[in-house]
């Protein structure tokens, strides 16, 4: 039905991405059907396959029109992007943890306000996130398994999202702090929406209408 | 014990050296819309590089400014816009000239650069400015002036561009009169164009003012009229007369024929604090980001010491560049030879209309069809004892004797 390009993250948010645009009755089987592909046709529709994190970047630059991806990532890169629906799944926290055994004298370097060390996967929503508290933190980019960091003495403490906690649990880390909670999102380029706009408008209302209807 | 150390000899990031055919291309086309703006009586100014830190307030355009401090430990800025430098402008020196004022300028402003965002920290804006008036028909003629130059440099509307127009006081009309609570709040999210943001706090207030979450979602073509019909629902106070002229600019658009390029979205409001009216941005298609943007800004003069109102828009270059169909440039004859003969030859040719590089000295064909190349040249022509030898610029291609007066026509063929 739409002629656009669409951004789908890969990863947890995949299929529940997938299950979305289906619903708003865009030709998603196709996507299922081959792994390794990043590019596929349906019918009008294309897709592009990519980490959820480059989702904005397309979106942003116009080489996709829509896109779905998660409110973290957008708190985090800022993206020039219009931020069309909440799709209302791929749920998630964004957390402060840290190893059980230390957890209260983290805590208590934390509230005074002494330099505490943090891994994680999203420095600026961490950076703003102790900047908030009033607190200090030298923050450690990392770009996979930050639940490691603490554990071998890279870090003391870390900012990371988490679905269920399994991930965590595993690793005898504690949650000491809920930053913000996060849910997919549709999102679409500013040009796309006013160039496409018919159809960037009748996909909203389809998403709209599966999942209130 | 001589180390080498990496000499930073390359450009800094986000800037870069523009060669040609590019940097013909882009001097071109700032000619050609300086040109269009002088048809409309716009004069152009210029303006320094450098501004004091205090001239740009928007802390947007504050944060992504390059910083130096002068000799007095004074903080400047390299001008991130052109805006509020010819505010100041106005407002220092025409304070005693009759208004409207109607400026013009092509210069590049300067803006750190989002590493691995793909964007510069220099770029060149071409664009106008009113200031003096507030009346809706100099918006409606800034935004048509905007329109036919992109037209005039060979953007198709549409579909090839789109011009989104919006009303900044008609959203923020409404809120101050039916959602006084929420209206700063709402505000942040639509400028962050964050709709899940604005429907999350118009929950609390929709009941009694759907407009609060429709507004926003009010996107059509202009030529449209129910989309203005429902915005009448919501023109409320002061949102009233916002309404009365955006109808005002459309009917100014719709005379001169403009209308079928300009799309309504009454949840534009502006990427800066200072629009205060009538908003718009251009879309290319192709282009995911914006072409020209711009807008009516009543209040930012005030700063300056003269409460004037103003509107303009800038487009950005390189980016309509970018979108812009592949021109031809003329073609290019390299006449080879050292002579006095040449030299009276090329002022000849040139005389007869034709585009001539004269390379004084002697170079073998081979040599001279390679040097023809690499400069754009589609043709290479010797002096002969009845015109000149020409052929095109292509390896082993045969001269052919040519008279003086038939080159132009032979170079077009």
């Amino acid at each position: 039905m739409s002629g656009l390009r669409v951004a789908v993250p890969k990863g947890v948010i995949f299929e529940d991405a997938l299950v979305a645009l289906g619903g708003a009755g865009l030709p998603v089987d196709v996507l299922r059907e081959n792994g390794r592909r990043l590019l596929y046709q349906a019918e009008e529709t294309e897709f592009i396959v990519s980490r959820p994190s480059d989702v904005p970047v397309f979106v942003e630059h116009g080489a996709a029109d829509v896109g779905v991806v998660g409110k973290d990532i957008l708190e985090e890169q800022r993206p020039n992007v219009i931020e069309l629906r909440d799709l209302g799944m791929g749920a998630c926290r964004m957390i402060l943890a840290a190893p059980r055994a230390r957890a209260e004298e983290v805590q208590r370097v934390i509230s005074h306000g002494e330099v505490v060390r943090v891994a994680t996967k999203f420095p600026n929503t961490a950076r703003r996130y102790f900047a908030s508290l009033g607190g200090q933190a030298e923050i450690i980019e990392l770009h996979g398994s930050v639940e490691l960091a603490p554990l071998v003495g890279l870090s003391e403490c870390i900012v990371d999202l988490t679905a269920t906690g399994t991930t965590l649990h595993e690793n005898d880390l504690v949650v000491l702090d809920e930053i913000s909670r996060s849910t997919a999102r549709l999102i679409a380029n500013r040009g796309s929406y006013r160039l496409h706009h018919e159809e960037v408008a009748a996909l909203l209302d389809a998403i709209h209408g599966s999942l209130h209807g | 014990m001589q180390r080498s150390t990496t000499r930073k000899f390359s450009t800094t990031p986000g800037t870069r050296d523009i060669l040609p055919p590019e940097s013909t291309r882009l001097l071109d086309v700032q000619a050609k819309i300086l040109e269009q703006f002088r048809l409309h009586g716009f004069r152009e100014v210029l303006t320094p590089a450098l501004e004091y830190s205090e001239v740009i307030e928007e802390p947007k355009l504050r944060d992504v400014s390059f910083k130096l401090f002068d000799p007095d430990n004074q903080m400047l800025l390299l001008r991130p816009e052109m805006t509020s430098p010819i505010a100041r402008l106005v407002a220092q020196r025409l304070g005693n000239a009759p208004t409207p004022h109607k400026l013009s300028y092509g210069l590049p402003v300067y803006r750190r650069a989002g590493v691995g965002r793909g964007q510069s920290a220099e770029f060149h804006q071409a664009g106008v400015e009113v200031v003096g008036s507030t009346s809706a028909g100099e918006d409606a003629a800034t935004i048509a002036l905007l329109i036919e130059t992109l037209e005039n440099v060979g953007l198709r509307a549409p579909p090839d561009l789109v011009l989104v127009l919006g009303q900044t006081a008609f959203y923020e009309g409404y809120l101050r009169k039916v959602a006084p609570e929420a209206a700063a709040g709402l505000l942040v999210a639509l400028a962050a164009k964050d709709l899940v943001r604005v429907d999350e706090i118009s929950a609390g207030v929709v009941d009694e003012a759907p407009g609060v979450r429709e507004i926003p979602r009010l996107v059509g073509p202009a030529t449209d009229a129910s989309l203005l019909e429902r915005a009448g629902q919501y023109a409320e106070g002061e949102a009233a007369a916002a309404l009365e002229n955006l109808r005002e600019i459309l009917a100014h658009l719709d005379a001169g024929g403009h209308l079928g390029s300009v799309m309504l979205d009454l949840g534009l409001i502006g990427r800066h604090n200072y629009y205060t009216g009538a908003v718009y941005e251009v879309y290319a298609a192709g282009l995911g980001f914006t072409v020209a943007n711009g807008g009516r800004y009543d209040n930012l003069l005030r700063r300056f010491g003269e409460a004037l109102p103003a509107t303009g828009f800038a487009i950005s270059l390189e980016r309509l560049l970018s979108v812009l169909p592949h021109e031809e440039p003329a073609p290019l004859l390299v006449l080879v030879g050292g002579t006095v003969e040449a030299t009276r030859l090329a002022a000849e040719l040139r005389f007869s209309g034709v585009t001539v590089l004269h390379l004084a000295e002697d170079h073998a064909p081979e040599a001279a069809v390679g040097y023809a190349r690499s400069v754009g040249a589609s043709w290479v022509g010797y002096p002969a004892p009845v015109g000149l030898k020409l052929a095109p610029a292509e390896p082993g291609s045969e001269f052919e004797p040519t008279p003086t007066e038939k080159v132009a026509g032979r170079m077009l063929t």
